[in-house]
């Protein structure tokens, strides 16, 4: 299959000197997959002995886990250096970290207790602003207000347990 | 006989008027999150899974089913007017269909769409109800042999039938593994993969797993790619009513993609993508008179539309076969619905039929109910759905994303989860961008533990002897089945791939 995959992807492109170097994505991976195999046998190999009918401890599973992932290690490997993963288009960073910040930084706020809206805001305005969306002041108070909104029906009508911080308990108290 | 009693008994189940409310809004869901180009409806169900907590586990799955149907059809609405099929199983609908909307018949496109999912809904859905029972009574005699195998079969056939390469298929089902030895192990109580911290104790939430995956990660990918959608968006032309002449062209393409959806739906093949396949490749072969015009010139032919649409509501239906019965996910919205089931403590499977027919009755009888709500919401409404497409993108997906973390936050009360949250979604946005399949992962995480448990408790009653697995003449089976699963898929390819260089020169042209 791999083969007659690379065939395909060799017709479609001339520049196939350029494909054929190595895939250092793929590479990367491929070395995240033995550091985690390697993590998983480090904590199998912690556990206490023991002896049953079964001969069967809880680490043997995390052995087999262990060895298929080094396994696909090494064939990730072989896929990077075949060129076998398909064409990526250029990565655009910039969406991608203020994501990822907005999500790390509802977390943080949440950790240091300002509640549900205002952290919620937080990853709603950095989402938006990470799709394109300016400034970011506004994006924020929008989410900020449609996290309140949230806050209630979720809150009130469905009895989810919100997180509350800052605004949280003077809406409670409109609500009691 | 019997099984009539039952349905009736689930028809009353699913006629309480709030199970009817969890059916319709599972039905507005599925449709509104389908039609949005690149989410399906496994996303919608995995978002809205920790939400669904205070709903009740009869209420939640005729939600979830009401959301698979929805989802079916309203990703056939952004690949007839955008031609950006939401999801695998709506490429073939965007051959035919968008040159019927660019062709100025967009509406009969939409019409046979909704049609050929009723049908092909429907239909599928009274095979469920016959064949389930039969499948309930060989299932009931499996002992833990049989299972293990019928995991292998789970793990083997969604790792090589999802994505385009195996390696990676079966990359992803080891990640899922491991995750799943996250937490106490069941039998000797041995914390594993958790590095002291309490929260790694208790089980990951397969929720946190299959947001973080689905959602953060399909976020992060949509927003890494610098190209955006260049397609333009059809307007809504001619009525979406067919004549009689026009449900008659209709007619036998909803009769065979239905035979093919329902035939491949149970089947570990993936859901829906190769029975859509086949049904557009036999109307494409078979057509006569104008329909052989209409597909030749490019203009589009409606029987393109009205059997690869009756045959992915028929595969949605078939899907639920093998996970109701013996509780294996065929597809990635199968697998969600599965974290849905366990999150309530239910493990699918024969016995769930003994213990719990109510909720399996009422889940199949709101099936039909959810089909008959689409069809009627749908056809007149078409022009509401399609507003839902010109929401700017920025707050979309930033409200995406707040649901997502609200439901997370909500149901584990714990920041820590949005830390895994987070982890996962860069997981899933790596795995998309090296076009590693997810739905390994989840079936990984979901089925590994359960694995474990019936290997290890079959080892104990054997005394260690691992022989007991290869001596039962069913599992043996079971094996050469998973064999052929695998090898399956490469035959398929190679196969099919002239009829699918032909239909992509054709979609390109």
């Amino acid at each position: 299959m791999a083969t007659h995959e690379q065939g395909g992807a060799d017709m479609r492109r001339p520049d196939e000197a350029a494909r054929r170097k190595f895939d250092l994505g793929g590479l990367a991976i491929a070395i995240g997959l033995f550091l985690f195999s390697a993590l998983i046998a480090l904590d199998a190999s912690s556990y206490p002995e023991r002896r049953s009918y079964a001969q069967i401890g809880p680490e043997i599973f995390p052995y087999i886990v262990a060895v298929g992932i080094a396994v696909f290690g090494v064939l990730t490997v072989v896929m990077a250096r075949r060129g076998d993963f398909p064409e990526r288009e250029a990565l655009n960073w910039v969406p991608v970290i203020w994501i990822i910040g907005a999500l790390a930084g509802m977390t943080a706020l949440l950790y240091a207790g300002a509640g549900f809206i205002i952290a919620s805001g937080v990853l709603f305005g950095g989402a938006a602003r990470g799709f394109g969306r300016k400034p970011v002041v506004l994006t924020v108070f929008v989410g900020v207000v449609i996290s309140a909104l949230l806050y209630v029906l979720f809150r009130q009508g469905l009895g989810l347990s919100l997180p509350a911080g800052l605004i949280e308990p003077y809406l409670n108290a409109l609500f009691r | 006989m019997d099984t009539f009693t039952l349905l009736f008994d689930g028809l009353l189940v699913a006629a309480q008027p709030a199970n009817l409310g969890f059916a319709l809004l599972g039905v507005l869901l599925g449709t509104a999150v389908g039609v949005l180009p690149g989410l399906g409806p496994a996303l919608t169900v995995a978002l809205l899974l920790p939400v669904s907590l205070s709903f009740g586990a009869t209420g939640s799955m005729i939600m979830f089913a009401g959301i698979y149907y929805g989802g079916m059809y309203g990703g056939a609405i952004s690949s007839i007017l955008l031609n950006t099929p939401g999801e695998t199983a709506s490429i073939m609908t965007a051959l035919e269909g968008n040159k019927m909307a660019k062709d100025g018949r967009g509406g009969k496109a939409l019409g046979a769409a909704a049609i050929g999912s009723f049908f092909g809904g429907t239909c599928a859905t009274i095979g469920l109800a016959i064949i389930a029972p039969l499948m309930v009574k060989v299932a009931l005699s499996f002992g833990p042999a049989e299972y293990f195998a019928l995991m292998v079969l789970s793990f083997l056939t969604v790792s090589a039938a999802f994505g385009g390469s195996i390696i990676r298929g079966l990359t992803a089902l080891f990640i899922g593994l491991s995750i799943g030895l996250v937490g106490i192990d069941s039998l000797t109580g041995q914390a594993r993969l958790s590095f002291g911290v309490p929260e790694l104790r208790d089980n990951i939430d397969i929720a946190i797993i299959a947001v973080g995956l689905f959602a953060i990660g399909e976020t992060l990918f949509i927003a890494s790619q610098a190209s955006t959608i260049n397609e333009k968006l059809q307007a809504v032309k001619g009525s979406v009513w067919l004549s009689l002449a026009e449900l008659k062209r209709c007619l036998k393409p909803f009769l065979r993609g239905t035979g093919l959806g329902f035939l491949f739906g149970p089947l570990p093949t993936g859901g829906a993508e190769i029975p859509t396949f086949l049904s557009y490749s036999t109307e494409r072969r078979t057509a006569k008179g104008v329909a052989r015009e209409e597909f030749d010139s490019g203009r589009g032919a409606i029987e393109g539309v009205a059997g690869p649409e009756a045959a992915n509501n028929a595969s949605a239906a078939g899907t639920l076969i093998p996970l109701l019965t013996l509780g294996l996910p065929t597809s990635a919205t199968a697998a969600v619905m599965l974290a849905g089931f366990q999150q309530y403590g239910l493990q699918p499977g024969p016995l769930l039929f003994t213990s719990n027919p109510q909720l399996v009755w009422g889940l199949i009888a709101s099936l039909f109910i959810a089909n008959l709500m689409l069809v009627v919401l749908n056809l007149p409404f078409v022009g509401l759905w399609v507003k839902l497409l010109t929401i700017p993108r920025p707050w979309l997906y930033a409200g995406i994303m707040t649901f997502a973390s609200l439901g997370i936050v909500g149901a584990q009360g714990s920041a820590f989860a949005l830390i895994l949250l987070l982890v996962f979604g860069i997981l899933g946005f790596i795995m998309r961008r090296f076009d590693y399949p997810l739905a390994p992962v989840l079936v990984g995480a979901i089925l590994g533990p359960l694995a474990e448990e019936q290997l290890r408790r079959g080892l104990m009653i054997n005394q260690g002897d691992f022989t007991f697995l290869f001596t039962s003449w069913i599992a043996l089976t079971i094996y050469a089945v998973a064999i052929a699963a695998v090898a399956g898929p490469i035959l398929w390819t190679k196969l099919s791939k002239r009829g699918r260089a032909a239909a992509e020169a054709l979609h390109e042209a």
